[in-house]
């Protein structure tokens, strides 16, 4: 039989690499191609994980692959075209790279908002203003939250919805586990801090997962997280390097002006911008909201508009870390279908 | 009878100015006016969404919709792409062609503005003209105007313009061909119905309130002088 067991995966997050740990398993032969230097993708910027504060690193290790004699893994490798000839997939880099596989498994995962470009929010111009990402970074190395001065914050605020739901970010969409975040990361502030005035602006609390609920009122009844219904405006900076917000509190019909030590960025989570040249050359299409778009959202999500590509994770829409597993071992199941049902036509 | 609500739609700034409202607070956040004022300019948004005509009613004939500056600060912010300082704005258009702005304090003074700016601009060709600028009207302008009124032409001299005089300069006497000119304008372009529409309602109102002459007419002096005087009861 000449087998036609060749399959590439872009990206070597948990999404790619669950996938190709899968479909290794099965005896496929899986070429791993990551773009950064090291494998783990964005979720080696988190600490902690909703709901259960359970480590990032602790699913890093778990979905961890090494190569094998069906798995090779290529890192550096930033895969910018896809084409079909011949019956075969040929990806290639910038550079010299070419890689041929009968069936591509796309796990290019996600980019964050920049915080930037929401000016009125400061980030990047005000010390005080940080973004979750930031956040995470200070709860991983150990340290607390402090003020850029190194003073502890008496007060938090946490913005939701920043570069999603938004026409003017561009992004109309629900990033759908800010909310969560945003939830968690009070909690973890008050855990460092806990005297510290923590406030959530939100405008659709959106806790869409079953334990997520419980975690919004372990938030209020334990650790004290105000949570108040409104989007902010502006931020300001007073001479202290202290921060204004100003904001509807909508539930009462009133504005709202408050003072805080740091404001936290819920930045959303956006499609990659390299979505758009994999589509090149080939039928791949990308949604309205630049991410990878399904054959059918509900019974062939993982499918792609070409033939032959699959796709798992975040490169389809906004996903927790334990959807996006599922994402993964659902597409490594419709891949090993697909190669399946290609040898009995055979 | 057409509805409040097909008059608003009528108006494409409202088209413009509302696609879909999801409360966020955002234009009430940054809105200067609401500030100052009990100004929700997202409650009006979602008054003028829910389509409900007594509401609406209500609306424009309160003084809320005329406390916007109409500076739009709210547009530049809405997630949505939406802007109620133009929602406003037709609020405001509706409001005056149904006699509804008779019905609140602030609505009422659009027949002093009608007096003022659009007296000046017909008669002079400025909307604001320094000799019509009168300090007793205009406690607001401070002790500084009142100087300079009272030594306008020196002072108009003095920074290089042409005060009420014939020739070129700033502030000069606009001549009665072009004053004719923009008569044609406000008659062509509504101008002048938009006006006879306010005093319309105006008159009527201020007959209803008593302010009349010895023949039961309007007497619009008297009731000019009682909308100068008239006390914000709201606060």
């Amino acid at each position: 039989m000449t087998e036609k067991r060749n399959i590439a995966i872009i990206g070597a997050g948990i999404a790619g690499q669950e996938a190709a740990s899968v479909l290794a398993g099965l005896g496929y032969k899986v070429t791993l191609l990551e773009k950064q230097e090291r494998m783990g993708g964005m979720l080696n910027k988190w600490s902690k994980l909703f709901p259960d504060f359970s480590s990032s690193q602790q699913i890093l290790d778990t979905v961890q692959v090494s190569a094998n004699k069906n798995l090779s893994v290529i890192c550096n490798a930033d895969i910018s075209s896809i084409t079909k000839e011949n019956g075969r997939f040929e990806l290639s880099d910038n550079s010299s790279l070419k890689v041929y596989a009968d069936l591509v498994l796309l796990a290019t995962g996600y980019n964050l908002f920049d915080a930037t470009l929401k000016e009125e929010y400061g980030y990047g111009v005000f010390e005080n203003v940080i973004t979750s990402v930031d956040f995470e970074k200070v709860h991983k190395s150990g340290k607390k939250l402090t003020t850029l001065l190194g003073k502890e914050p008496r007060r938090v605020a946490i913005i939701h919805c920043v570069g999603s739901r938004d026409a003017k970010s561009g992004n109309t969409y629900c990033s759908k586990v800010c909310c969560i975040t945003g939830v968690k990361q009070a909690i973890e502030v008050t855990r460092m801090w806990p005297d510290c005035e923590v406030f959530n602006f939100y405008m659709d609390l959106r806790l869409y997962g079953s334990k997520y609920d419980s975690l919004y009122l372990e938030a209020q009844k334990h650790h004290k997280v105000q949570f108040i219904r409104g989007r902010l405006s502006e931020i300001s900076e007073r001479q202290d390097k202290g921060l204004q917000l100003k904001a509807e509190d909508t539930l009462q019909g009133r504005p709202l002006r408050m003072n805080a030590d740091i404001v936290i960025l819920l930045v959303g989570m956006e499609a990659c911008e390299q979505n758009a040249d994999l589509c090149r050359n080939n039928t791949l299409d990308l949604d309205e909201n630049r991410f990878f778009k399904s054959k059918n959202i509900h019974y062939a999500r993982n499918i792609s508009t070409q033939p032959g590509i699959f796709m798992a994770g975040s490169c389809i829409c906004p996903m927790s870390v334990n959807e996006t597993l599922e994402s993964s071992r659902s597409a490594a199941f419709l891949v090993d279908k697909s190669f399946r049902s290609v040898q009995v036509e055979e | 009878m057409r509805t409040l609500m097909q008059r608003l739609g009528e108006d494409v700034r409202l088209k413009e100015g509302l696609h879909a409202c999801m409360s966020c607070g955002i234009c009430t956040a940054v809105c200067p006016a609401a500030e100052y004022f009990e100004y929700d300019p997202r409650s009006i948004v979602v008054t003028v969404q829910s389509g409900n005509e007594a509401k609406i009613r209500k609306l424009i004939e309160s003084d809320t919709i005329w406390m916007c500056g109409q500076c739009m600060s709210c547009k530049p912010r809405c997630p949505r792409n939406n802007c109620p300082g133009l929602i406003i704005s037709v609020l405001r258009r509706v409001s005056q062609e149904t006699g509804a702005f008779v019905k609140s304090r602030l609505g009422r003074q659009q027949y002093l503005i009608l007096k003022t700016i659009g007296t000046n601009i017909l008669e002079t060709g400025y909307c604001v003209f320094p000799a019509s600028v009168v300090p007793e009207t205009h406690p607001e302008q401070g002790d500084v105007w009142r100087w300079i009124y009272q030594n306008k032409e020196a002072v108009y001299e003095r920074v290089g313009a042409n005060l009420d005089k014939e020739g070129p300069g700033a502030m000069r006497k606009i001549d009665r061909e072009n004053l004719n000119e923009l008569e044609r304008i406000f008659a062509e372009s509504g101008g002048n119905s938009f006006f006879s529409t306010i005093v319309k309602f105006s008159r009527a109102y201020a007959k209803e309130s008593g302010f009349t002459d010895a023949d039961g007419e309007p007497d619009m002096e008297k009731y000019t002088d009682f909308l100068l005087n008239e006390d914000n009861d709201e606060k």
